[in-house]
């Protein structure tokens, strides 16, 4: 490539203002975290907040809890998420594309409005559910088929909206092994079975795995659902115990110091996955692979799907069925009829709760600013990295990817840490927020747009700068235009993203920049299930629009993840 | 640098001197001129155009003064911030050590914020003109910075479907009894102002033994005081160990099959003050909202609508409450409650472990 | 070993018919190349063949059995048979040696026999030093030898090879090419061989069935497809033939550039518009016009292109026929001059369509 002499590139410094951004985003937060957790109250050095973490059964025992959630959950995804996958790729499964639909459609449920969902469902005495069975069997008003505060029921409704993770990873694993590994595997005399057994599994193992962690990782972060529902029943997880070590008297030094097992296990974890899935790549070489043959599944087909429709019950048909109960509903424990029919809830959070319209304000505000900062850092990083377009364009990637091994929570307790002091006083404003989202979204965009970049052939950008274009203008008249699906899709995805983000929005908010997700929390601590049911089919009426709006689910194709709420 | 004050920091100083109760005369009482709407403030409150008040008071009921306030003076949106008084305390403090100044009017379940507010120096002198004229003295502060916006109990309640009155607890003692063991729920003083006084009541008075015992009895657990009844009416539990009077009569009136105990050791009683912010962002607005508060129109809002008690004279009881006065209750003092308040949270979460 | 038998075969995916009543004998022990363009219907065939798809109508017979009808298909791995993938299909996870294996191990041969044919088969395609690899650390033509040493060791009754070569750069292809062959010789597998690149198929194949539009347009040996090509299709897929067309004058007659292209082949009819191939090496120029010869013609050259070992004419006849011609190096025309073109009549070749 030529080297242009004449004319001012304005790219060196940008991306070099790019990288300081991105270091000032991650370091500060996480270097007060570090700071705070080796120090007491008077800001002298000191371990104990350390020791006090794992030797008092006050922290201790949540830590294990969490530990014990994320592995029971890890587990069921996988039971549960890979026969599935294997099921809508690769077999002829009817409807398979209303199954991929309906685990998106759990895929972008907000898991503590889910949460919130079972509440109505599985409550031990007014849970719907267990009304229907006391109906149906006669049985003594004490007895209940499900609790849900428990820790069973815990690990179940973590399980209803972790399993997609696992499902989206499987699933695509197995769209992409090509038909001809299985059928080389045939012709040679493998039975199905045999080529199950030594082919297709063994290939779709490290996927598996992967998922196995990302589950894991998603359980243990996960904020809402435990303190929705782990409170009631009386037990702590880690994050709930951090977010209440907040709480008057603030204990910043000790929430500090257990944010950090959290920080490092999920770095750890996500080294371990990117170990896992980078080994043997296929070596599918180029020209047509077959299609793959689908498995018929004869007689079984509708058991098959109906197995399927009768797993996508509880993170969907049923929550979403309770929620519009509830809304329509008097008294949100009643089935809705004739005489407690009421419109009085909707009436009630649109034109009474002074909250709503300022949440909803808030909420779109920093969707759209966030989506739309996360896109550009991330079309410039992914540009920068792509191409190497610049030297140490590995250390912008890095910075880029770098918050995925922040768990939100923990993200919250370092940004309130960091921007409640001079020389930031951001505490109190929606630039704190946006912060925290921007960061929390941006490897998920990025590593978006980067598949995206991928497809543009740099010989394209190439062929406009020998014409005279320069960095800038090539990437504006040519590969922006290019990108500009991959570029709507990121935006769509981080904006849904913002809805739904819980675990650093509660470290952060006051009262003049609460958002829906916050409120919806804030209604379920008073018990207003009517209003959160109202606010939450608004909410999700909300992002199906946009999602519809993006076309399809993006990071159903790219293996990118939305954080935890 | 350290920017979370500390309760006990602040009061170590002022405990001395605060006496046993949160409206006991300090030595020299400068409560300002009472003060009514006048156009003028009202003009000004208008140009302001919003007042924002914190409150731990249930939301609907929040939701219904702020309207009826609105209604009266057009032109002013009350935005009402609800949260669990602990958290509204923690929040103000987190703002206001962040320089954040965004709440007008606060009222909240937990009267001994207010003697640390006081003594931060950050609530406005200001007297309504009905505080003035009709308030009795335990009812507000000599210094004109607070008033008791509204009083209430802290009671047992059960669900009349699930459990048959001759049948329903009397007494806390009664809830000790293994035939509730999995049917309660309760509230959480580290969130409820209600539930922090109620227990500083209760464990003075029954020991924290019987706290001991009732972690026991697998209660389930919630955060708000205006939860658990709330729970009785979904029927998910039988019986409140605690929990907001006013609620059980809200829910009553909307034929609930909900029912009130007040316990025979007596019921703990709960005062909610109201105060305004020296470093209000619409200080007119909050003026005019604190005269409102006070007026015999909002104070009988609270109590019909509500089911709150009011201590305005001029306000009438709902025929079929039982009187304040011929109800057995323990003794409020939100000095002790300030004192207590952090080692209660502590044990409180020994025990049920949440 | 057994012969493979196609009979009407006949594939259709909606109202398309991607195989189209195709009857092909593939004699036992012999190597069938099935060549034509994408999209003609090669692979569909040999996937058929294979068991992977259905077909809609007719039958495939493999020896005395009949493996696939509308009514009833045996398995693919019921039918005794191994497969050369296009992309080569091998198992990222499994290293070369267990790759090869897996057909062995499938059919429960005990250990010392599969380390036995193993090592024979892995010697004989030159990869025993690269026995431990993982498919992703060789190269293409490597990858092509385990796949094909795969296929091998299960000794098949019948051998089906898709585009084996196409992922090969030039040299090694022409190289792998005659290695197929060779092999084909030492073992004599009944062969089924799907490309389009004639000469591969030239090179390999007993006999070539070219493939149009889902049928098979013409089978026979590699020269007589060349020689005798039957119709237009054939001609020019196979050896890039000048194709001309004119009314039959006579028995052995087609009007061509003012005069008549004597001819052979097809049985013409008299004012039949006929097409004639006429091979591009065929056709001798001259400065003068030859005397005594049949099918002279005068015409002007329009561009000559000299390529080392050969000359590329581009000639032009009376009413606008171009022709491509390929003489030898010395014969130099400049551009523009006239000069006279002389066919054999037996090169001639007309056409049935």
């Amino acid at each position: 490539m030529q080297r242009r002499n004449s004319g001012f590139d304005m790219s060196t410094p940008l991306i070099a203002a790019f990288a300081l951004v991105l270091c000032g985003l991650i370091l500060l937060p996480m270097t007060w975290l570090a700071y705070y957790s080796v120090t007491d109250k008077s800001g002298a050095f000191t371990l104990a907040n350390f020791k006090q973490l794992v030797t008092d059964p006050v922290l201790l025992e949540p830590l294990l809890t969490t530990l014990t959630i994320a592995t029971l959950t890890s587990l069921i995804c996988c039971v549960v998420a890979a026969p599935m996958g294997w099921l809508v790729a690769r077999t002829d499964l009817p409807m398979s594309r209303t199954v991929r639909a309906l685990v998106t459609a759990s895929f972008v449920t907000p898991p503590f409005l889910g949460a919130i969902a079972w509440e109505l469902l599985a409550a031990p005495n007014s849970g719907l559910l267990n009304q229907a069975y006391r109906a149906w069997t006669g049985a003594g008003s004490d007895s209940h088929l499900f609790n849900i505060y428990s820790f069973t029921g815990l690990v179940f409704v973590i399980s209803c909206y972790t399993f997609p993770y696992v499902f989206v990873l499987v699933a695509n694993t197995l769209d992409r092994i090509p038909g001809d590994l299985e059928d080389a595997s045939s012709i040679l005399g493998g039975r199905a079975f045999a080529t199950a057994r030594r082919i297709t599994i063994p290939l779709a193992m490290p996927a598996l795995l992967a998922g196995a962690l990302v589950a894991f990782l998603q359980a243990m972060t996960l904020f809402g659902s435990p303190a929705i529902l782990a409170l009631p029943a009386g037990f702590h997880t880690m994050t709930t115990k951090i977010w209440s070590l907040f709480q008057y008297p603030p204990k910043a030094e000790l929430a500090a110091a257990a944010a950090l097992p959290l920080l490092l296990l999920t770095v750890a974890l996500l080294r371990a996955e990117h170990k896992i899935l980078g080994r043997r790549g296929f070596s599918v070489v180029g020209g047509k692979t077959g299609e793959p043959r689908l498995v018929k599944l004869g007689a079984l087909r509708w058991p098959a799907l109906i197995l399927c429709i009768v797993v996508m019950l509880c993170p969907v048909f049923l929550p979403y069925g309770a929620l519009l109960n509830a809304t329509f509903s008097k008294v949100a424990s009643k089935v809705v009829s004739f005489d407690n029919f009421t419109f009085h809830n909707i009436e009630f959070v649109f034109f009474e709760l002074s909250a709503t319209k300022l949440a909803l304000k808030n909420t779109f505000i920093l969707g759209i600013l966030t989506a739309t900062i996360c896109t550009l850092l991330a079309v410039v990083t992914a540009y920068v990295t792509t191409r190497k377009a610049v030297p140490g364009y590995r250390v912008l990637g890095f910075l880029a990817t770098a918050p995925v091994a922040i768990p939100g929570i923990v993200l919250g307790v370092g940004l309130f840490l960091s921007y409640t002091r001079p020389p930031f006083v951001l505490y109190g404003t929606l630039w704190i927020l946006l912060i925290a989202f921007v960061t929390i979204a941006l490897p998920a965009a990025y590593q978006q747009l980067q598949t995206g970049f991928r497809t543009v052939h740099v010989d394209l950008e190439e062929a406009s700068r020998i014409l005279g274009a320069t960095r800038l203008q090539s990437l504006a008249h040519i590969t922006a235009p290019l990108l500009r699906t991959s570029v709507i899709a990121t935006w769509c995805f981080v904006f849904v993203g913002v809805m739904r983000e819980l675990s650093a929005a509660i470290m952060l908010f006051t009262s003049e920049t609460k958002v829906i997700s916050v409120l919806i929390f804030d209604l379920n601590e008073s018990g207003d299930l009517a209003a959160i049911s109202v606010l939450g089919l608004m909410m999700l009426a909300i992002t199906y629009a946009v999602v519809i709006l993006a076309n399809r689910v993006p990071g159903f194709g790219g293996g990118v993840r939305l954080r935890n709420t | 640098m350290r920017q979370h004050f500390s309760r006990r920091d602040v009061l170590k100083a002022s405990t001395s001197i605060v006496a046993s109760t949160v409206f006991a005369s300090p030595i020299r009482a400068a409560a300002p001129p009472p003060s009514s709407a006048t156009p003028e403030l009202i003009a000004a409150a208008q140009k302001e155009g919003k007042v924002v008040w914190y409150t731990s008071v249930d939301l609907p009921l929040a939701e219904r003064v702020a309207k009826t306030f609105e209604a009266r003076y057009p032109g002013i949106a009350v935005r009402v911030e609800r949260s669990g008084a602990e958290r509204v305390f923690q929040r103000i403090g987190q703002e206001y050590s962040s320089r954040v100044h965004a709440v007008d009017v606060v009222n909240s379940s937990d009267a001994a914020h207010f003697i640390t507010w006081k003594e931060d120096g950050i609530l406005a002198p200001f007297v309504p003109e009905d505080v003035a004229k009709h308030y009795p003295a335990e009812h507000k502060d000599p210094d004109g910075q607070f008033a008791s916006f509204r009083v209430w109990l802290c009671t047992i309640g059960y669900n009349t479907d699930l459990v048959k009155p001759e049948d329903a607890p009397k007494s806390f003692a009664d809830l000790l009894d293994p035939k509730w063991k999995g049917k309660m729920v309760k509230a959480h003083p580290g969130y409820s102002g209600t539930i922090m006084t109620a227990t500083f009541q209760m464990a003075r008075d029954l020991g924290w033994p019987y706290f001991e015992k009732l972690a026991q009895q697998n209660v389930m657990q919630v955060q708000s005081s205006a939860d658990p009844p709330k729970k009785l009416a979904l029927g998910e539990r039988s019986v409140m160990c605690d929990g907001n009077e006013y609620n059980l009569f809200q829910l009553m009136d909307k034929k609930s099959p909900v029912e009130v105990v007040y316990a025979t050791e007596g019921s703990p009683i709960i005062i909610g003050p109201n105060g305004i912010f020296k470093a209000a962002p619409n200080p007119n607005a909050a003026r005019l909202f604190q005269i409102f508060s006070f007026t015999p129109e909002a104070q009988q809002l609270i109590v019909d609508f509500g089911g709150l008690r009011s201590v305005h004279p001029q306000t009438k009881e709902r025929p079929g409450h039982k009187l304040l006065k011929d109800i057995k209750t323990l003794k409020d003092d939100p000095a002790g409650v300030a004192k207590q308040g952090e080692e209660i949270k502590a044990r409180y979460v020994k025990l049920f472990k949440v | 070993m057994a012969s493979v038998e196609l009979r009407g075969l006949t594939k259709r995916y909606g109202s398309l018919a991607v195989v189209d009543d195709v009857s092909l004998t593939i004699a036992h022990g012999s190597l069938v190349c099935l060549l034509g363009p994408s999209g003609c219907g090669k692979t569909t065939t040999l996937r058929l063949i294979a068991g992977f798809a259905e077909p809609t109508a007719g039958e495939i017979h493999v020896g005395d059995r009949l493996v696939s009808s509308p009514a009833r298909t045996v398995p693919p791995e019921r039918r005794q048979m191994s497969m050369i993938f296009q992309s080569y299909a091998l198992w990222p996870h499994m290293t070369v040696a267990q790759n090869v294996a897996y057909g062995l191990t499938l059919r429960k041969v005990d250990r010392a026999t599969i380390d036995q044919k193993l090592n024979a088969i892995l010697a004989t395609t030159k990869l025993d030093i690269l026995a431990d690899r993982y498919p992703g650390e060789l190269s293409g033509g490597q990858q092509q030898r385990v796949a094909l040493a795969r296929a091998l060791i299960v000794e098949p009754e019948t051998l089906l090879l898709d585009e084996p070569l196409s992922n090969l750069d030039a040299n090694l292809r022409e190289e792998m090419r005659f290695e197929v062959r060779r092999l084909h010789d030492a073992y004599r597998y009944t062969t089924v061989y799907v490309t389009h690149d004639q000469s591969e198929a030239m090179t390999t194949a007993d006999v070539i069935a070219v493939m149009n539009g889902g049928k098979i347009e013409q089978a026979g040996s590699p020269q007589d497809i060349y020689d005798r090509p039957r119709s237009e299709f054939v001609a020019r897929f196979i050896g890039s033939s000048n194709v001309v067309r004119g009314p039959a004058v006579e028995r052995d007659g087609v009007a061509f550039a003012g005069g008549v292209l004597r001819c052979n082949g097809a049985r013409l009819v008299s004012g039949r518009d006929t097409p004639v191939s006429i091979r591009q090496h065929d056709i001798r120029l001259s400065a003068t016009r030859p005397s005594d010869v049949p099918n002279v013609f005068p015409a002007s050259v329009v561009r000559q292109v000299f390529l080392g070992g050969s000359r590329d004419y581009m000639i032009e006849v009376e009413g606008g026929t171009q022709l491509r011609v390929i003489t030898a190096a010395e014969d130099d025309i400049p551009q523009g001059a006239p000069v006279f073109i002389q066919v054999p009549p037996e090169r001639c070749r007309a056409l049935e369509r």
